[in-house]
């Protein structure tokens, strides 16, 4: 049942046009703005503390990069989850937005705290800057943004403890054995990876912040033609790397608890989740990735500690790019151990609803699905239509996954297999091997197509 | 007519109780609050880039000193703009979901342009306003930041509106097929007029309150604010009579079935009152036109002025909404009430023939298999991805070479695609092997 009009997105796939615009996001409001707001607002009030006159402008500075990548490309991808979701699975956010439509509006709220301040602390910042008591305003100022872009993001993790926890109270089409309405959101908001996971988040958030301010920090005082500034970059690139030595091993202390605290069977899934079915039972080469990355981001550390004079950008630089490829594993790995559902027991991860399931096995997918032509839905009296139709079963059932020849493609993943044996395939899609599958809905005649269509992709063409 | 709708979302909408004018009224507010923002963005930083370059030709500084000036609203109401289009989105897509979503998926991919366009337009803004010192050698290069920043904010609305145009009118949803097919059509383009005059309009009392305010604050300043409050008054004049002459005309580019049926309704007065307001705010400011300063007081009355007409405006786009969605809102509730007894009745039915179909006994051995994933790619009687079991019993290899193809995994023996190796305890590879080689 789709009956949504169908976007598919070439090449690339939903999925990684979904990726891109989220891991995009994750750096930017985990390092810009939670990690960001904690650190500057930390130098700002050490600059001004210790009367460092030239390292507070140097922090204006770091503002003013952090403040453009934050406001602009930090805050339009979160709006762009939203976009993203709405054309990729339409089902899936139209339920959720029914169901977490208040507390998504008080989110809304928030944000207003957070980016007023935003704007509040940075476009006051040189008028203020010239007075004793406008630099300690201004800090003030720091101090109530970095308050408030945590508790934005506090509320967010918890917003996401929610959603994997929905509540279906009083609602008609549900399956009441499965969702008796007795959700109790004190368990779901304090469910036992929670605290852990906020922690983890927070304390790589600010060690993140810390690298991209050094980074930032080793440009701007290396390019500057200020005397002054030049000479801050020993004692900023220092201040940040104390954070850091502070943040990086409790962030990891909190990550190992936190995966302590994952339930086995999901844990078992991480391997998988973090790089490809390849790599299904490949823990010890997950451990050494993460060793990596985090011995980069410890020995960078320690060499911008002890050495800030002559820390290397290229070093700055390895430090940010060691956070970043740990951003990107922790959301795919998050997103990933959901599967096969998107909203748990409700929804698939192709927007079918579980409740759906027997109707559309008698019925057939295709035929709901409203925005699709008559002659790509109702299969001819010849069969002559087969692989059209079959086309369109892929779109609904298989679009949200895979393309058809780019990334995760069907016709890479059936290559020399014969129709029967992608047909007995479609059979057990969420067996042993593909856990994460959802199961193939509608008739046995679309379950033909569908193995017709696929099968169809990696046979050559003909001239007519 | 024959309308194409998907089914409504099978949950209830999250109300709390509230009555239905409460959320037309937030929509309308929070609708209110981000235009009036989106306006001044268009307006400020067109402003910006104009006077910067009569700056240069004039070879004026208070000129300069304006567009500079003018870079503080635009940076303020793009990140106050995007922020507060968030929420009569969220408003819009729980009550209509359906119409929301089908007319941002029929303009896709081109709507992410809301995204990556306004993040690109975003930064060349913000390159252009902290570029303002160090570029005041090199003007011309300095504007073309601007003026491509600018274009590009200009192509924002004309995404973003096909897409609200379409949503509007659902009997289009069988047609359109991608967003030219809206685009291109007198809706969009009226309403895009209408939007830029406004946005010009609006600016200009923008610039008027702003300039009162830099006059009172004195000094340097002086010069810049009269200049603002001469040049906003023009803003105004030129942009809200022309508005004037368009504005009615919007609400009859709608197609036919919802334009008839809007004239039925006391809300084609509105898009009249908001022209009556734009026209008392003319003679307004026709009275001070050659003043060269104004009091707060009276800059405060145009701002007000201004944002009852957009208002006004807002209520009488909502209007179209209310007519619109009376019947496909119905049509799409009873097709979605008859989908779902279905669907319910059915998985009533799977559920109870589970409960009673009689528990079958595996061989263990077989659920091994199947717990291990064997059975993605083999069964007993047929060949699938790998070989049927019946065959590979058939060709009677040693136990040891089946172990090491199951430890190793295997290519070559039963054609190219290739088995990947398996992890399975000593024990298990034994029990698979016995039931695999029993099979023939």
């Amino acid at each position: 049942m789709f009956d949504f009009p169908i976007f598919e997105m070439p090449t690339i796939g939903l999925r990684m046009l979904m990726a891109i615009n989220a891991i995009i996001h994750v750096f930017v409001s985990h390092g810009g703005a939670v990690g960001g707001s904690v650190v500057l607002a930390l130098a700002a009030w050490w600059t001004n503390k210790k009367g460092d006159l030239a390292g507070y402008e140097t922090v204006y500075r770091l503002l003013m990069v952090f403040f453009i990548i934050s406001t602009s490309v930090g805050a339009l991808t979160g709006i762009g989850m939203w976009i993203h979701a709405n054309i990729i699975s339409p089902n899936a956010i139209g339920g959720l937005i029914r169901v977490f439509f208040w507390k998504w509006f008080i989110e809304w709220i928030v944000f207003n705290f957070e980016v007023i301040l935003l704007l509040f602390w940075f476009m006051t910042w040189k008028p203020k800057a010239t007075t004793a008591q406008g630099r300690a305003s201004s800090v003030r100022f720091g101090i109530y943004y970095a308050v408030s872009s945590w508790i934005t993001m506090l509320i967010i993790t918890a917003i996401l403890g929610f959603m994997l926890t929905p509540n279906f109270d009083g609602q008609p089409w549900i399956d009441p054995e499965v969702y008796p309405g007795t959700v109790n959101y004190n368990n779901a908001l304090f469910n036992p990876t929670w605290f852990p996971g906020l922690m983890m988040r927070t304390f790589s958030s600010i060690a993140f912040a810390g690298a991209l301010a050094i980074l930032w920090t080793w440009l701007i005082t290396s390019f500057s033609k200020d005397e002054e500034i030049r000479a801050t970059k020993e004692r900023m690139i220092k201040f940040f790397a104390t954070i850091m030595m502070v943040t990086v091993p409790v962030a990891a202390a909190f990550g190992y608890y936190y995966l302590l605290q994952i339930p086995e069977a999901a844990r078992a899934m991480i391997p998988t989740a973090m790089m490809t079915r390849a790599f299904a039972d490949k823990m010890d080469l997950m451990y050494m990735i993460i060793s990596g990355i985090g011995g980069a981001v410890v020995v960078t550390t320690i060499i911008a500690y002890f050495s800030p004079k002559r820390f290397p950008y290229i070093a700055a630089t390895l430090m940010v790019a060691a956070f970043m490829l740990f951003w990107g594993f922790e959301e795919r790995t998050r997103e990933f151990i959901r599967k096969p559902y998107l909203i748990y027991n409700y929804m698939y991860a192709n927007g079918i609803r579980v409740t759906d399931v027997p109707y559309l096995n008698k019925v057939g997918i295709l035929k709901h699905a409203v925005f699709v032509d008559e002659d790509k839905k109702v299969l001819k009296e010849d069969k002559s239509n087969l692989i059209e139709v079959g086309h369109t079963i892929a779109q609904i059932e298989c679009r949200a996954c895979h393309t058809e020849n780019g990334i995760n493609g069907l016709k890479f993943l059936t290559k020399g297999w014969s129709e029967e044996a992608i047909r007995n395939r479609i059979n057990n899609l969420p067996g042993a091997g593909t856990p994460y599958m959802p199961p193939f809905t509608g008739t046995e005649a679309e379950k033909d197509a569908l193995a017709a269509y696929i099968a169809s992709l990696n046979k050559r063409g003909e001239i007519k | 007519m024959n309308w194409k709708l998907p089914f409504d979302i099978p949950l209830v909408v999250p109300t709390m109780g509230l009555p239905g004018w409460f959320f037309d009224t937030l929509g309308i507010i929070v609708f209110v609050v981000h235009i009036a923002f989106i306006y001044t963005l268009i307006g400020a930083s067109t402003a910006s880039v104009l006077y910067n370059i009569f700056g240069v030709f004039k070879k004026s500084k208070t000129n300069n000193l304006l567009a500079y000036k003018m870079t503080n609203p635009t940076t303020i109401s793009e990140n106050m703009g995007a922020l507060w289009g968030v929420a009569p989105l969220l408003v819009i897509s729980v009550l209509y979901t359906g119409f929301f979503y089908t007319a941002i998926l029929k303009v896709s991919p081109h709507i992410l342009h809301i995204i990556y366009g306004n993040i690109f337009a975003f930064l060349l803004s913000y390159a252009y306003k902290f570029s303002w010192h160090s570029l005041h050698n090199h003007k011309g290069f300095h504007i073309a930041i601007g003026l491509v920043a600018v274009l590009t904010f200009y192509t924002l609305p004309p995404v973003f509106m096909s897409m609200s145009n379409l949503y509007l009118q659902p009997e289009l949803f069988a047609s359109v097929q991608n967003i030219w097919d809206i685009m291109l059509t007198p809706l969009t383009f009226f309403r895009l007029i209408n939007f830029f005059l406004t946005a010009f309009a609006f600016t200009g009392i923008v610039m008027i309150y702003l300039g009162v305010k830099w006059v009172k604050a004195g000094g340097e300043e002086t010069e810049v604010g009269r200049l603002a409050i001469d040049q906003g008054k023009k803003w105004f004049m030129w942009a809200a009579p022309v508005n004037i002459a368009v504005l009615p005309l919007v609400f009859f580019a709608f197609s036919p079935r919802i334009s008839e049926a809007y004239i039925h309704t006391p809300f084609v007065f509105l898009p009249f009152a908001a022209s009556a307001v734009l026209l008392i705010l003319f003679f307004f400011l026709l009275k001070r036109f050659s003043n060269e300063e104004m009091s707060l007081s009276d800059a405060t009355k145009a701002v007000v002025l201004m944002v009852v007409a957009v208002a006004l405006m807002a209520t009488a786009r909502h209007g179209i909404r209310v007519v619109s969605f009376e019947e496909p809102l119905q049509l799409q509730a009873e097709a979605t009430e008859k989908y779902m007894t279905d669907v319910i009745a059915e998985y009533k039915a799977y559920k109870e023939e589970m409960k009673n179909a009689p528990q079958v006994v595996l061989d263990p051995a077989v659920s091994l298999a199947d717990s291990k994933g064997c059975l993605a790619c083999h069964s007993v009687d047929v060949a699938l991805v790998g070989p049927a079991y019946k065959e590979v019993a058939a060709k009677a290899e040693s136990a040891d070479i089946l172990a090491a193809s199951l430890k190793n995994g295997s290519t070559g023996k039963w054609g190219e695609t290739p088995m990947p190796p398996q992890t399975l305890t000593d024990e298990e590879t034994k029990t698979l092997i016995e039931w695999v080689l029993k099979q023939k």
